[in-house]
C-alpha cells in the first residue's frame, strides 16, 4: 500500500506507547485554544471557520488546510486526551458526551440518543466501523433527490481510498476479537450466515475493550489522534469549549461565526467569565456540529428554509444479552467486532456485536434488588449481541429548552416488525451457541428465556416502541441535501439555498439513513464537499 | 437543580433496594458508596428535563408504599425486600411513563454502582466452577488363561 507523505498526516507507526507520545500531544505551539481559561474575548480572521470537529469537521478541516488555506474549527467540547481516558463510563459522560449522556430522542417512548461532545466528537467513544456508502443508497439519492450528477460511487471512490488508507481501516485482527465477536462469528458460520469481522479504523488495536470510554492505546483513529491534530500540523488552529451561537450572514454571505466560551464543568460555567469569540471567514464557513446541532445553528443564524429540521432519520438498536456457561469476557476484544450485513437490503437490519462496559450492562441486567446482584454476578459470561435498523420513520429537530436540541422521532410499525424479526433471530442464535439464559428485556416478555423454543414469544410481541428499550446512534437528515430549495436545506454542492459561503459538511445533508454505520459515509461526503470547496476558493483566488 | 436533603435520602434507599449488594455473590451494599456526594454531582451536571425526571421518579417511588403496600410510610419507612418489592413492581407498571422513570434511578444507579473498583472486578471476575476432572477409565483386568 502506498503512503501519503504529506506533512500534517502522521502515518505508518504503530507506537510503542511507552515511549512515544500520543498524537495529541506536543501540539504546535498556539494552535489550542481552549475556551476552558481562555482570559480574553477573541476576534480573528481565517480563510475558513468549520464548525465542529468530529468524523465531518476534521476531515473538512485537515482538506483546507492542506490545500494551503488558513482554517479555525471550533468545538463546543474540551480536548480530552488519550492519556486522561479512564475507564468509568459515569466520569466519561459527564466530560464528553453531550447532556452527560442523557440526551433522548422523544416520541411514543424515549430512546436514549448518544453523541460525543468533545474534540473529536462522537468518533472518540464509537466503535470506528468502516463502510462504504451502500450503493442501492446512492441510486436512490439520485433518483428521488437528484444528486447523482454530483455524489455517487465514483465521486466517492478516491475519498474512501484516501480514508481507508490514512485511517488504516482493515479487519479485526484474530487476537483482538475476544469470545464475544467470536461466538457470533462460529455461530453464523455455523448456520451459514455471512458473519464476518469487521473493518475498523485502528492501528494497533489492543482489544482493551473501552471504546465507549475513549481508547487509551490511541489505536483507534478517532479524529482526536488523527485528523484534528493532522489539521494543527499543517497550520489549522483549534477553539475547544466555545459553543456557535450563529453563523454570521451578511447581505447573503457567511462571513464568520459568533461563539462563546463553556465548559462541561458547571462549577467552571459559574466561576469563569463567558467570553466572546468572533470569527471572521473571509471565504466561507463549513457547519459540522452534527445532524442534532446543526439545524438549530442554522435556525440561530437566521436562516429559514422548511426543511430545515425535517426528515431527521436514525437507526435504532436493540441489545440482547445471552449468558454462556464458559466466560465471555466482554472486557477483552474489539468492543464491536463482528456483523451480518446481508438483511440490510431486504429487511432493513444490521446484526451485530457490542461488548458493554459493566455499568450500562448492569442498566440492562433483568431485575431489582438480590434478582438483580445474582444476574450481576454471572456478567463474565455475558456476550452482548444487538439488532440495527434502518428505520424508515422520520421525526425533528427543534430548538429546546435553555439552548437545546428537541429531538421527536417515533418508531413506525414496520420499524418494530424489524426489530422484532432481528431480536429473535439473534436470540435464536445465542440459543444455538450454547447459551444457557437469554435475556430478551422486554416489556411483557418472561426477562430470562431458558430455551429456543420461548423465542417465538418475541415474534409475538406487538410493535410497539414502549416495550423495547431501545437506543440510537446514528443520525441524519434534518438539514437535507437536494436541488429543490423549497424541499432541502443545501444544495449538491453543500451550500445552503440561503446563503452563500454557507457550507454544511456533516450527516444532517444526507437525504435518508444508509442502514450501514455512518462514519465513513459522513468522512467521505465532508471530503468530498471540502476538496470542492477548496478547489472553487483556488480558482477564484486565482481570479482575482 | 438540587434535591432536598429528605429527596436524597429516599433516592439513596430507593438506590440500595435496587443495588442492595450480595455476600453470596461478593457484590457490596451500593450504601457503601457515596451515594449522596454522587446525587448531588449528577444533577449538576444533567440536563434539567431529565433532573426533573429523575426528581419525579424518586417521588414516585418514595410515594409508592401507600398504593401498593397500602402502608402510610414512605420508601425509607420500609424494610429492604419491601424496598424490592415496591420498585420491582413500579419497574413493571402497566404505565410506559412510570416504568421508565423508575428505570431512571437503575440507570443512575448503574453509573454509581458498576462504576466501583470492586464491584467491577467481581464482575469481571469469572464464577464458572471449572471443569470437573474427568472421572479415571476404569482398567478391565484381562484375564490371561494359562495354556
Amino acid at each position: 500500500m502506498a503512503h501519503d507523505h504529506d506533512p500534517g498526516f502522521d502515518h505508518d507507526h504503530d507506537h510503542d506507547h511507552a515511549h512515544d507520545a500520543f498524537p495529541d500531544e506536543h501540539l504546535p505551539e498556539g494552535t489550542v485554544v481552549d475556551g476552558e481559561t481562555l482570559a480574553r474575548d477573541v476576534d480573528e480572521a481565517f480563510d475558513f471557520v468549520v464548525v465542529g470537529s468530529g468524523a465531518a469537521g476534521a476531515v473538512a478541516a485537515h482538506v483546507l488546510a492542506k490545500a494551503g488555506w488558513s482554517v479555525a474549527v471550533v468545538e463546543e467540547g474540551p480536548w480530552v486526551k488519550t492519556r486522561e481516558f479512564g475507564e468509568r463510563v459515569y466520569d466519561a459522560f459527564k466530560r464528553m458526551f453531550r447532556d452527560s449522556g442523557l440526551q433522548v430522542v422523544e416520541g411514543r417512548s424515549y430512546m436514549p440518543l448518544i453523541q460525543g461532545r468533545c474534540v473529536g466528537g462522537s468518533t472518540v467513544m464509537n466503535s470506528a466501523i468502516a463502510h462504504r456508502t451502500p450503493e442501492d443508497v446512492l441510486d436512490d439519492w439520485a433518483a428521488r433527490f437528484g444528486l447523482g450528477e454530483s455524489i455517487n460511487a465514483r465521486t466517492l471512490e478516491p475519498h474512501f481510498d484516501a480514508l481507508e488508507q490514512q485511517l488504516h481501516a482493515h479487519a479485526v485482527a484474530d487476537d483482538v476479537l475476544g469470545r464475544n465477536n467470536r461466538i457470533f462469528l462460529d455461530q453464523a458460520q455455523a448456520d451459514g450466515m455471512p458473519a464476518r469481522p469487521m473493518r475498523r479504523y485502528e492501528r494497533g488495536c489492543r482489544g482493551s475493550g473501552r471504546c465507549v470510554t475513549g481508547c487509551p492505546n490511541g489505536a483507534k483513529q478517532g479524529m482526536n489522534v488523527s485528523y484534528v491534530p493532522w489539521a494543527l500540523a499543517l497550520g489549522a488552529r483549534l477553539y475547544s469549549s466555545c459553543r456557535v451561537e450563529r453563523v454570521v450572514v451578511e447581505g447573503g454571505r457567511a462571513t464568520g461565526v459568533i461563539a462563546h466560551t463553556t465548559s462541561h464543568d458547571p462549577e467552571v460555567r459559574e466561576r469563569q467569565p463567558r467570553r466572546a469569540v468572533h470569527l471572521r471567514a473571509r471565504r466561507g464557513v463549513l457547519v459540522a456540529a452534527s445532524t442534532i446541532q446543526t439545524p438549530n445553528v442554522l435556525r440561530r443564524s437566521g436562516l429559514r428554509a422548511r426543511a430545515i429540521g425535517e426528515h431527521f432519520q436514525c437507526h435504532p438498536g436493540y441489545g440482547l444479552g445471552g449468558v454462556f456457561d464458559q466466560p465471555v469476557t466482554m472486557s477483552f476484544g474489539a468492543t464491536q467486532g463482528a456483523e451480518m450485513t446481508h438483511l440490510r437490503k431486504t429487511e432493513r437490519i444490521k446484526l451485530e456485536t457490542i461488548a458493554m462496559p459493566p455499568e450500562l450492562a448492569a442498566v440492562r441486567i433483568p431485575g431489582i434488588g438480590q434478582e438483580l446482584m445474582r444476574r450481576m454476578g454471572s456478567f463474565s459470561n455475558l456476550a452482548v449481541w444487538a439488532v440495527v435498523v434502518r428505520a424508515e420513520a422520520e421525526g425533528t429537530v427543534k430548538p429546546g429548552w435553555g439552548g437545546r436540541d428537541r429531538v421527536r422521532l417515533t418508531l413506525t410499525r414496520a420499524d418494530m416488525e424489524r426489530t422484532k424479526k432481528g431480536t429473535a433471530l439473534l436470540a435464536r442464535l445465542m440459543f444455538e451457541a450454547g447459551a444457557r439464559e437469554v435475556w430478551p428485556g422486554l416489556y411483557g416478555l418472561p426477562s430470562v428465556m431458558r430455551s429456543i423454543d420461548e423465542v417465538r414469544l418475541i415474534e409475538e410481541v406487538p410493535p410497539d416502541p414502549r416495550l423495547f428499550s431501545m437506543i440510537t446512534t446514528h443520525l441524519f437528515g434534518a438539514a437535507r441535501m437536494g436541488l429543490d430549495p423549497r424541499a432541502s436545506v443545501v444544495g449538491a454542492d453543500f451550500q445552503a439555498h440561503e446563503a452563500r459561503g454557507l457550507y454544511v459538511v456533516d450527516s444532517s445533508v444526507f437525504p435518508t439513513n444508509l442502514g450501514v454505520n455512518p462514519q465513513h459515509s459522513i468522512m467521505a461526503m465532508s471530503r468530498l464537499a471540502a476538496t470542492r470547496i477548496a478547489e472553487s476558493a483556488s480558482r477564484t483566488s486565482a481570479a482575482a | 437543580m438540587k434535591l432536598t436533603r429528605f429527596e436524597t435520602a429516599w433516592a439513596e434507599a430507593e438506590m440500595q433496594a435496587i443495588f442492595p449488594g450480595s455476600s453470596d455473590e461478593g457484590l457490596t451494599d451500593i450504601c457503601a458508596m457515596d451515594v449522596r456526594g454522587f446525587i448531588t454531582q449528577t444533577m449538576r451536571y444533567m440536563p434539567l428535563q431529565a433532573a426533573l425526571g429523575f426528581r419525579v421518579a424518586v417521588w414516585i417511588v418514595a410515594l409508592a408504599p401507600l398504593l401498593l403496600l397500602g402502608r402510610l410510610a414512605t420508601i425509607t419507612g420500609l424494610a429492604l425486600p419491601d424496598r424490592e418489592k415496591v420498585i420491582a413492581r413500579l419497574v413493571a407498571n402497566k404505565s410506559y411513563a412510570i416504568r421508565s422513570l423508575v428505570l431512571i434511578l437503575k440507570t443512575l444507579g448503574a453509573l454509581l454502582y458498576a462504576g466501583d473498583d470492586g464491584v467491577r472486578a467481581r464482575m469481571m471476575t469469572s464464577t464458572t466452577p471449572a471443569s470437573a476432572p474427568r472421572p479415571l477409565v476404569p482398567l478391565r483386568t484381562k484375564r490371561v488363561h494359562a495354556a
